[in-house]
C-alpha cells in the first residue's frame, strides 16, 4: 500500500520497531527489579524491623505491602485469605496496572515522600540539561575543528594533538574528574570539590549566586568538555584524513576547485558519523551524568537517582531509569532519521525502496 | 558554514545553561521565602554532616523514623524534643519537656515541665503526650504503636503548682518491661496533638492520609530550631529565638548558631573533605585515619588511639540450627580462631579498645556489669591452636592441601561439610575488612568459612528470615538505657520463636539460639531476660548479667569481633569551637542535634 511512498514507510517501519524495543524496554524496567530473591518489602522490614512484635512486625508488613501495590484490594480493603493473610497481588497484575499507569503518563509516587515520580524528575532534570549539553555540544564542536584543521594541516600541530586527544578520550571520565577535583580543588583549592552552589545562598536570580553556581560549574564541565575533545578531534581528524585521500577528492584538486571548496566537501562528508555521535552522546547524557553527578554531588538526575537507590525508592529508580532508556531510543530514533535523509548513499537505499 | 555554526551553537549553549540555571533558581527560590541572594553568615551557622544521605523526604513526626528527613529522623530532637533525654556518659536522664521524677516496677513518673510551650504558643500538655504513646490503641498501625508492649497507659495527675505528673504504666500482661520504658521515653518525639488532631479531622480519621503530609512549612514545634528550607542538595534550619527552653533549660541564653546547614552531598569523602577545608563544622561520617586530618583542625573525643568511645559491638550471627553450626564446639573453636586485635587495629582504623569476650562491654556503663573472671574463665580468645585442638576433639577433620591451605572439612561421620559462608553487605568497607580478617583466622585453624559479600536486598532479608549461615551485623545500635540487656534480647531471646525462613520473621536472636521446642532448650536465659528489667536490686541486676554472659559465652551463639563507636564524632574548631571532648566532658561524643548533646549548641562559641 505504501510502496508509492517509500519514505512514509520507512519511517513508519522504523518508528515500530522503535515502539517495539519501547515495549521490550518497558518490560525490563518492570521485571529487573523484581527478579531478587526479596521484594522492597521484605528488605525494609528486615532493616528496620527491629524490636517490633510479631504482631506489629504483620501489621507493618501489610501497611508496606499496600503502599507499594502488592497485595490485592477492594474499595479500600485489604482482601485476605481463609487465614486473613493478605492476598499477593500476581506479576501479571503488577505489570497491568505498571503499563495502564505508564500510558497515562504516571510513573508512579514516590514511597518516601508520597510526591509524584515526575515532579523529582522535573526538579532534577534542569540541572542535568544544563551541565550536559552546553558541554557536550561545545566538546564536540572544538574537538571537530582541531581534528579536521590537524587532519588538513598535518605536521607539528597533529603530531602535538592526536596523541593528546587520545589520551584524553581514553581517559575513563570519572577518573579525570576525581583527578581534577584532587589538583584543582583540594592541593589548590581553587574551584569547590563539590555541590552546585555555595550552601550559604538561597538559590535564586541573584548576582551571587549565579556567580557561585558558575564557579561549582567549572570542574564538572571541565571533566566531561576536555574528554568530548579528545573524542571528538580523533574521530573528524581519521575521518578527514580518509575523506582527503578519496577519488572525489583527488578529482575536484584536478579540476582546480578552490581550497576552501574542497575542505568543505571534506568537511561535509566527514561530519556525518560525527553528527551520529553527537547525537547518540546526548541520548545517554542522562545515564552518564550520575558518574558525573556523583563524583561532584553535583545536583540533578544522577543525583536523584543515587538517592532514590540509597532510600529504597524504587518509584523514583524506575522512573529515571525509564527516562534513560527513552532518551537513548529518542536519539537512537533522531540518528536513523538523520542519516536517512541526509546520507545521500541511504537516501537513494530508501528511495529505491530498500530501505526499513 | 562554521562560523555561523559556531556562533549558534555557543548561542544554543549559553540559552540552556542559562535556562538551566534559570529554572532551578525558581524552583529553589519558591521555598526560600523571600531570602534569595541573602545567604545565610557564615560566622552564625554551623554546617553539620551524616545525618541525611538522599532526598529530604518528609518532617512529619508521626511517621516511622527510618522514613523521615534530619532532623526529625532517628532520635534526633531539633524541632520535636523527647520528654527527657538520656546522659550516655553517667547514666543520668535530662530534662527535655518533661524531668524524670521516679520509676519502679508499675510506673515511671515523668513531670511536664509548665514553661513548655509550642511554636503558636500553645502550651505543651499531657494531651500532647497521651496522643503519641497511645496512638497505637486508634491506629495499630502507627509508628509509635509498638509502645504499647511497654505501656498499658499514661495516668495524668494535676500537682499543686499546675505542674502535670504523667505515669506511664508498665504493660504487666504484654513485656512488662520498665527498662524499655526508658528508651522509649528518650526516643519518642512529642508531636503537637492540637494540630493532629485537626488534622485527622479534616482527613476523616485517616492515619496514612496524615502520614502523607511532608509538614515541611513552619511546622508547629517544640524544639529549638525549625525548618526553614530543605532542596535536594541541603536542610537549612533556623533558630527560634522564643524557643521556651532558653528560659527554663539555658538559664535565658539562645544557642548560638543561627542557621543549621546540613549539606547533601553522597559519600563520605565530600563530608571528609568538607571537613578538612572548613566548609562543616561536624560531622558523623566515618574518616579514616583520622590523626592525619589533625593539622586541618578535625578532633575526635580523644587526642589520642584509639579517638572514640566504644558505642557497640560488631557479631558474627551464627544460625545455630545448621550443620556443623548446631555443635556449640564448632563455634567456640570458630571463636578461637579469629584474631580480634587485627580486626580492630586493620579493619576499624584502631578506634577500638581491646575486644573482651562476651556481650557486655568491658568498658563505659555496661563496665559495672562486666566480670574479667568469667571472661577468663569461660571466655574464648584467640588462640589457633586451641581452635584446632577444639575442633579435632569434637571429631571434626580439616583437609590441607599440600600448599598448606584448607580444602574442606569432614564431620564426625566423616561426610563432607559444605563451605560455610559469612554474609556481609557488599560495599561495607569496614564490615568486609573485618569479613576477611576472620575468615582467613577461620581457614588457617582448619574451618571451611568464605566471606559472601551480598547486597542490601539480600542482607536485610536474610537476618529475620535465618536464611543464612553466619552473618555479620551490629547489636543494638544505640547505647540507650536498657543496655545491655537489649543487646542480650537480641542475641538470645526465643520469645518469638519462628524457624528458620518460616511466615514469620524473628526480629531478635536471627541465629535461631535456643530452641524452646528442642531438648537441650535452656529455659534459664527466658528466664533472666524476662526478669532483669524488674529488678531493683543493683546485686540482683549484676548477677543476672554474669549469669547471662555466661551462658552467652559458654552456648557461644555469635561472636564478637570488635567494639564500634556509637556515633562517629569528629569536629572542627576552625568556626567553632568549645565542643565536648575527653577533657571537657560536658556532653558525650555525639551530635548535637540528638537528646543531651542539644546542649552542645548553647555552649559553643565562634571561633571567626
Amino acid at each position: 500500500m505504501l510502496k508509492k511512498y517509500p519514505t512514509i514507510k520507512f519511517i513508519s517501519t522504523r518508528a515500530g520497531w522503535y515502539f517495539i524495543t519501547l515495549l521490550v524496554a518497558v518490560t525490563l524496567n518492570f521485571t529487573l527489579p523484581r527478579l531478587g530473591p526479596n521484594n522492597p518489602v521484605d528488605i525494609i522490614m528486615g532493616q528496620f524491623g527491629s524490636g517490633l512484635s510479631a504482631h506489629e512486625a504483620q501489621q507493618r508488613e501489610e501497611r508496606y505491602l499496600m503502599e507499594f501495590g502488592l497485595i490485592r484490594m477492594k474499595g479500600g480493603e485489604i482482601v485476605r485469605d481463609g487465614e486473613g493473610r493478605p492476598i499477593r497481588t500476581s506479576l501479571i497484575e503488577q505489570y497491568g496496572s505498571y503499563v495502564g499507569m505508564l500510558a497515562k503518563g504516571d510513573l508512579g509516587t514516590s514511597f518516601r515522600s508520597s510526591e509524584k515520580v515526575w515532579d523529582i524528575i522535573l526538579r532534577a532534570l534542569p540541572w542535568t540539561l544544563a551541565l550536559q549539553i552546553p558541554t557536550i555540544i561545545l566538546g564536540w564542536f572544538i574537538g571537530n575543528l582541531f581534528g579536521a584543521y590537524a587532519a588538513y594541516r598535518r605536521g607539528i600541530f597533529d603530531k602535538a594533538l592526536f596523541p593528546m586527544a587520545l589520551f584524553l578520550n581514553s581517559f575513563p571520565f570519572f577518573v579525570f574528574g576525581m583527578l581534577l577535583v584532587y589538583a584543582f580543588a583540594i592541593l589548590f583549592r581553587w574551584f569547590p570539590p563539590m555541590g552546585g552552589y555555595d550552601l550559604a545562598l538561597m538559590p535564586g536570580f541573584s548576582f551571587a549566586f549565579i556567580l557561585s553556581a558558575a564557579h561549582h560549574y567549572v570542574l564538572p564541565f571541565l571533566s566531561i568538555f576536555l574528554i568530548g575533545v579528545g573524542g571528538g578531534a580523533i574521530g573528524m581528524r581519521t575521518m578527514g584524513i580518509y575523506e582527503l585521500g578519496t577519488d572525489y577528492i583527488k578529482y575536484a584538486k584536478w579540476l582546480g576547485l578552490k581550497e576552501s571548496k574542497v575542505l568543505f566537501y571534506v568537511f561535509r562528508n566527514a561530519m556525518l558519523p560525527q553528527i551520529t555521535g553527537l547525537a547518540l552522546s546526548l541520548g545517554t547524557m542522562v545515564g552518564g551524568a550520575l558518574i558525573t553527578e556523583m563524583i561532584f554531588s553535583y545536583p540533578g538526575l544522577g543525583m536523584a537517582m543515587l538517592s532514590a537507590i540509597q532510600n529504597q525508592d524504587y518509584a523514583i529508580i524506575q522512573g529515571v531509569t525509564l527516562i534513560i532508556t527513552v532518551s537513548v531510543l529518542i536519539a537512537n530514533f533522531s540518528v536513523d532519521m538523520f542519516i536517512a535523509f541526509f546520507d545521500p548513499r541511504v537516501k537513494a537505499g530508501i528511495q529505491m525502496g530498500k530501505g526499513g | 558554514m562554521k562560523r555561523v555554526s559556531l556562533l549558534k551553537l555557543l548561542a544554543v549553549g549559553a540559552l540552556l545553561t542559562g535556562l538551566g540555571f534559570g529554572v532551578v533558581s525558581c524552583d529553589g527560590g519558591g521555598d526560600g521565602g523571600g531570602r534569595a541572594g541573602g545567604g545565610f553568615p557564615r560566622s552564625e551557622t554551623l554546617y553539620v554532616g551524616g545525618s541525611q544521605w538522599g532526598d529530604p523526604t518528609t518532617f512529619n513526626p508521626i511517621v516511622e523514623p527510618w522514613l523521615l528527613s534530619w532532623p526529625v529522623n532517628d532520635r534526633f530532637t531539633l524541632m520535636y524534643e523527647s520528654l527527657i533525654s538520656y546522659n550516655t556518659l553517667d547514666g543520668s536522664f535530662e530534662p527535655g519537656l518533661g524531668t524524670l521524677v521516679s520509676r519502679d516496677v508499675d510506673r515511671v513518673v515523668v513531670d511536664l515541665n509548665p514553661a513548655a510551650k509550642w511554636s503558636d504558643g500553645v502550651r505543651v500538655t499531657s494531651a500532647d503526650v497521651r496522643f503519641v504513646f497511645l496512638l497505637g490503641q486508634r491506629f495499630p498501625s502507627a509508628a509509635s504503636a509498638f509502645a504499647l508492649q511497654f505501656i498499658s497507659d499514661v495516668q495524668v495527675e494535676e500537682l499543686s503548682d499546675g505542674t502535670e505528673r504523667l505515669a506511664f504504666v508498665i504493660n504487666k500482661d504484654d513485656r512488662n518491661n520498665p527498662l524499655v520504658v526508658l528508651d522509649l521515653l528518650q526516643a519518642i518525639r512529642i508531636p503537637p496533638a492540637h494540630i493532629f488532631e485537626q488534622l485527622l479531622a479534616e482527613h476523616n480519621n485517616d492515619l496514612r492520609a496524615v502520614q502523607a503530609l511532608k509538614l515541611d512549612h513552619s511546622p508547629v514545634i517544640s524544639g529549638p530550631y525549625n525548618i526553614e528550607h530543605h532542596n535536594s542538595e541541603r536542610i537549612v534550619l533556623k533558630r527560634r529565638d522564643d524557643y521556651w527552653g532558653n528560659d527554663a533549660l539555658h538559664g535565658g541564653n539562645m544557642p548560638k548558631p543561627r542557621f543549621i546547614i546540613h549539606p547533601i552531598y553522597k559519600n563520605n569523602d565530600h563530608f571528609a573533605t568538607a571537613l578538612q577545608q572548613g566548609n562543616l563544622d561536624i560531622s558523623q561520617t566515618f574518616v579514616p585515619r583520622i590523626w592525619l586530618r589533625k593539622r586541618d583542625g578535625v578532633h575526635t573525643w580523644f587526642d589520642e588511639a584509639p579517638y572514640h568511645l566504644p558505642g557497640t559491638i560488631l557479631f558474627l550471627v551464627i544460625n545455630t540450627t545448621k550443620p556443623p553450626l548446631n555443635d556449640v564446639n564448632f563455634r567456640r573453636a570458630m571463636a578461637a580462631a579469629i584474631n580480634y586485635t587485627d580486626i580492630k587495629e586493620l579493619a576499624v582504623s584502631g578506634y577500638a579498645p581491646e575486644m573482651q569476650p562476651g556481650a557486655i562491654m568491658s568498658h563505659r556503663l555496661e563496665a559495672k556489669y562486666f566480670s574479667q573472671e568469667d571472661a577468663d574463665k569461660y571466655g574464648v580468645r584467640y588462640d589457633p591452636e586451641e581452635a584446632k585442638r577444639i575442633l579435632a576433639e569434637a571429631g571434626y577433620q580439616s583437609i590441607f592441601r599440600p600448599d598448606g591451605t584448607l580444602d574442606h572439612m569432614l564431620d564426625k561421620d566423616g561426610n563432607r561439610l559444605p563451605t560455610l559462608s559469612i554474609m556481609v553487605p557488599a560495599g561495607w568497607s569496614d564490615f568486609e575488612a573485618a569479613v576477611k580478617i576472620a575468615e582467613k583466622g577461620l581457614r588457617t585453624a582448619g574451618i571451611d568459612a568464605r566471606e559472601s559479600p551480598v547486597d542490601g536486598g539480600v542482607y536485610w532479608p536474610a537476618r529475620p528470615s535465618g536464611n543464612f549461615d553466619i552473618l555479620i551485623s551490629k547489636i543494638a545500635e544505640n547505647v540507650t538505657p536498657s543496655l545491655p540487656w537489649s543487646r542480650f534480647e537480641a542475641l538470645m531471646s526465643s520469645r518469638n520463636w519462628a524457624p528458620v525462613g518460616g511466615e514469620t520473621p524473628m526480629q531478635e536472636n536471627f541465629g535461631r539460639y535456643n530452641n524452646p521446642n528442642s531438648p537441650e532448650y535452656n529455659p534459664r536465659v527466658g528466664q533472666l531476660l524476662g526478669s532483669v528489667p524488674t529488678m531493683t536490686n543493683d546485686d540482683d541486676v549484676r548477677a543476672a548479667y554474669h549469669e547471662l554472659n555466661r551462658i552467652f559465652m559458654q552456648d557461644q551463639p555469635a561472636i564478637p569481633l570488635v567494639t564500634i563507636p556509637e556515633q562517629l564524632y569528629q569536629f572542627s574548631d576552625r568556626n567553632w569551637k568549645n565542643w565536648p571532648t575527653s577533657a571537657n566532658p560536658y556532653a558525650p561524643p555525639n551530635v548535637p542535634w540528638v537528646g543531651v548533646n542539644t546542649k552542645v549548641l548553647w555552649n559553643l562559641e565562634s571561633a571567626r
